[in-house]
């Protein structure tokens, strides 16, 4: 059986897990290409207009491989970790895929919740008797990309340079180098380093939320928030670049969180959409730059 | 002894000469209408006859047409247009704490401590408020732009109009209109519209510290003045080159180098024969849109690429 693997949304953070888990199974993968113009173009067509950019692109994804396999992985991710939730679009996308593309193959529907590894299996078993009737079978493969999963070593931590921010968003806009006009590339080439929140234990970012006055809802946000708190206390960085797709509710929320709590921090944000053209971008992260390097030396001149 | 300093935007071309001293010398605003080549042509060839090559010290660019401008006439120094206004801001009064700036196709706002840039922002997606908007404006109700200012300042009972976007502001100035309200209480109106959205917008949660300088085209408008200053209760000032700031501080930027050697090409470049054109590359799944600049039909340079297969082996 062939099985078709979206590179859209978190796909770059769970690829190990997934891809581990279907050849496991003997299944054949396909992945989509990288995200590229006629993806985006694709996405954009047909998805409604409402919806984010990643939405989009995780679209032209589907349609890019739906007519070369027998199944396509949509996970519908619903919470990551307890008690936290993450965007709702993430629970309608298997709905959102049917509604929006034609001719589909068998798409994954069942729910997964990562946050505890019996709940996980529930998704694993729906999804793997697809594949195979042997039980067995898939609670090996499920093991399998489970543990390829805990190897897999996210997050960015560039050294040596004499500049260094907090690179913000998620996972799908900081990692897919063709929505974010490969924004650490520009980064890197004006000497300034980055560095993302999985460099940063989990357990370090819940001793950090502790100030707020609730848990945050959302998992993205007790992420980000967590590590800017902890990298600024340990001057880990110089400033925050937040990369936020045009129209996000959750980034909404911690853009503004994150201003208010670390107000005199230098804070760039970068809307990211449809648009292909890099002059407004590259504008922003020069000046942001310059802002900073000026702050170090302490001289406007 | 002379720096040029040219600030290629959206709307406008900007090209400044200035002396050891900052003082400007010569100042010319051309509309770029999407031809930033021909812009800086019809620029230099202005120029041309006031000023030999070897009075020009040094060259910088700045503007959203930056690059292609530095690589036309040789720039000595490549700036972005935030950091291009504060320093010819500070170059007149280093006390500046604020800079409202607004442009043909985005506006921002820049706020400084001790001279130096502490934070600053730009607007997102929308474009309420800026030069072409209010172009356009202008147009509909047939006042000629110079004068727009001068309508807001005759009003005496200001219409409330929808600011928060530029299609909603325009609905509504229609209604406005047709509701029969005086056309000089509309602009005025308008003007307050567009000042609070860019409060809400690009302002938003920044603390506006006196002196507030006013740059950009839209400065020209002293109905927004105003309107900035009763709705900030302060001095709103706008310098005498209000429109040519950035390339001001492009030109500064140039000077303050310690390098005295400069890269310009000479005013010569007025008469060279340009051609543009474009393709797309199907190097890879990107399928860039690729810009071509001809000069007699040898490629001379290659922008838009993202990977620089092209722009990195520009035959010049």
């Amino acid at each position: 059986m062939k099985v078709g693997i979206p590179k859209g949304l978190l796909y770059y953070k769970y690829k190990p897990f997934f891809n581990t888990f279907f050849e496991e199974l003997g299944a054949e993968i396909i992945e989509s290409p990288d995200t590229n113009k006629d993806i985006l173009d694709l996405g954009s067509t047909l998805c409604t207009d409402e919806a984010c950019l990643p939405i989009k692109v995780f679209h032209g994804h589907v349609e890019k491989i739906k007519d070369k396999c027998d199944l396509i992985l949509i996970p519908r991710i619903m919470q990551i970790y307890k008690r936290e939730f993450i965007c709702p679009k993430f629970c309608g996308i298997p709905e959102m895929i049917e509604n929006n593309i034609e001719d589909l193959p068998i798409i994954t529907k069942a729910p997964i919740y990562l946050f505890s590894s019996d709940k996980f299996f529930k998704w694993a078993y729906e999804t793997g008797k697809i594949l195979t009737k042997n039980f067995f079978k898939i609670q090996k493969a499920f093991e399998r990309a489970q543990n390829e999963q805990k190897k897999f070593k996210e997050g960015i931590n560039d050294k040596g340079y004499a500049l260094k921010v907090a690179l913000i968003g998620h996972t799908y806009n900081i990692y897919d180098t063709f929505i974010n006009m490969n924004v650490k590339n520009k980064l890197n080439k004006l000497g300034v380093g980055v560095i993302t929140h999985e460099v940063v234990d989990d357990n370090v970012k819940y001793l950090e939320i502790k100030k707020l006055f609730k848990r945050p809802f959302w998992t993205f946000a007790r992420e980000y928030y967590g590590f800017i708190s902890y990298a600024l206390k340990e001057s880990l960085i110089d400033g925050i670049v937040y990369l936020s797709s045009f129209a996000c509710g959750i980034d909404s929320v911690i853009v503004e969180l994150i201003k208010l709590d670390f107000e005199n921090v230098p804070f760039l944000l970068l809307k990211i959409d449809e648009h292909t053209g890099e002059a407004g971008f590259d504008t922003r992260i020069e000046a942001f730059v310059d802002m900073l390097s000026r702050r170090k030396r302490g001289n406007l001149a | 002894m002379y720096y040029l300093g040219v600030d290629v935007g959206s709307v406008s071309t900007d090209i400044v000469v200035i002396d050891e001293n900052y003082n400007v010398i010569e100042s010319i605003y051309l509309r770029t209408k999407g031809r930033p080549i021909k812009a800086i042509q019809e620029g230099f060839k202005r120029l041309e006859g006031k000023f030999k090559n070897s009075d020009i010290l040094g060259v910088g660019t700045t503007g959203s047409g930056r690059h292609i401008a530095a690589f036309l006439i040789g720039a000595d120094i490549v700036k972005n247009e935030i950091t291009s206004h504060a320093v010819a801001a500070l170059s007149l009064d280093k006390d500046v704490r604020t800079i409202i700036e607004i442009g043909g196709q985005d506006s921002k706002i820049i706020t400084l401590e001790n001279g130096m840039i502490t934070d600053f922002a730009m607007n997102t997606v929308c474009a309420a408020g800026t030069g072409s908007f209010l172009d356009r404006q202008a147009e509909r109700l047939e006042i000629p732009i110079e004068e727009f200012g001068d309508y807001a300042l005759k009003s005496k009972n200001p219409v409330r109009i929808a600011g928060r976007c530029a299609v909603f502001a325009e609905s509504d100035m229609i209604h406005k209109q047709q509701l029969g309200f005086a056309v000089e209480d509309i602009i005025k109106g308008l003007c307050e519209a567009l000042v609070r959205n860019y409060l809400n917008n690009v302002a938003k949660g920044k603390e506006i510290k006196s002196k507030v300088f006013f740059q950009g085209g839209v400065a020209a408008n002293k109905g927004m003045k105003k309107a900035f200053e009763e709705a900030l209760g302060m001095e709103v000032i706008v310098p005498k080159h209000y429109n040519m700031m950035g390339a001001i501080g492009a030109a500064i930027l140039a000077a303050e180098r310690k390098e005295k050697r400069t890269n310009f090409k000479g005013f010569e470049v007025a008469d060279i024969n340009y051609a543009t054109a474009s393709f797309e590359c199907k190097g890879c799944s990107n399928l860039c849109e690729v810009a071509v600049i001809k000069c007699e039909e040898k490629v001379i340079g290659y922008f838009g690429d993202r990977c620089g297969r092209y722009s990195g082996k520009v035959a010049v």
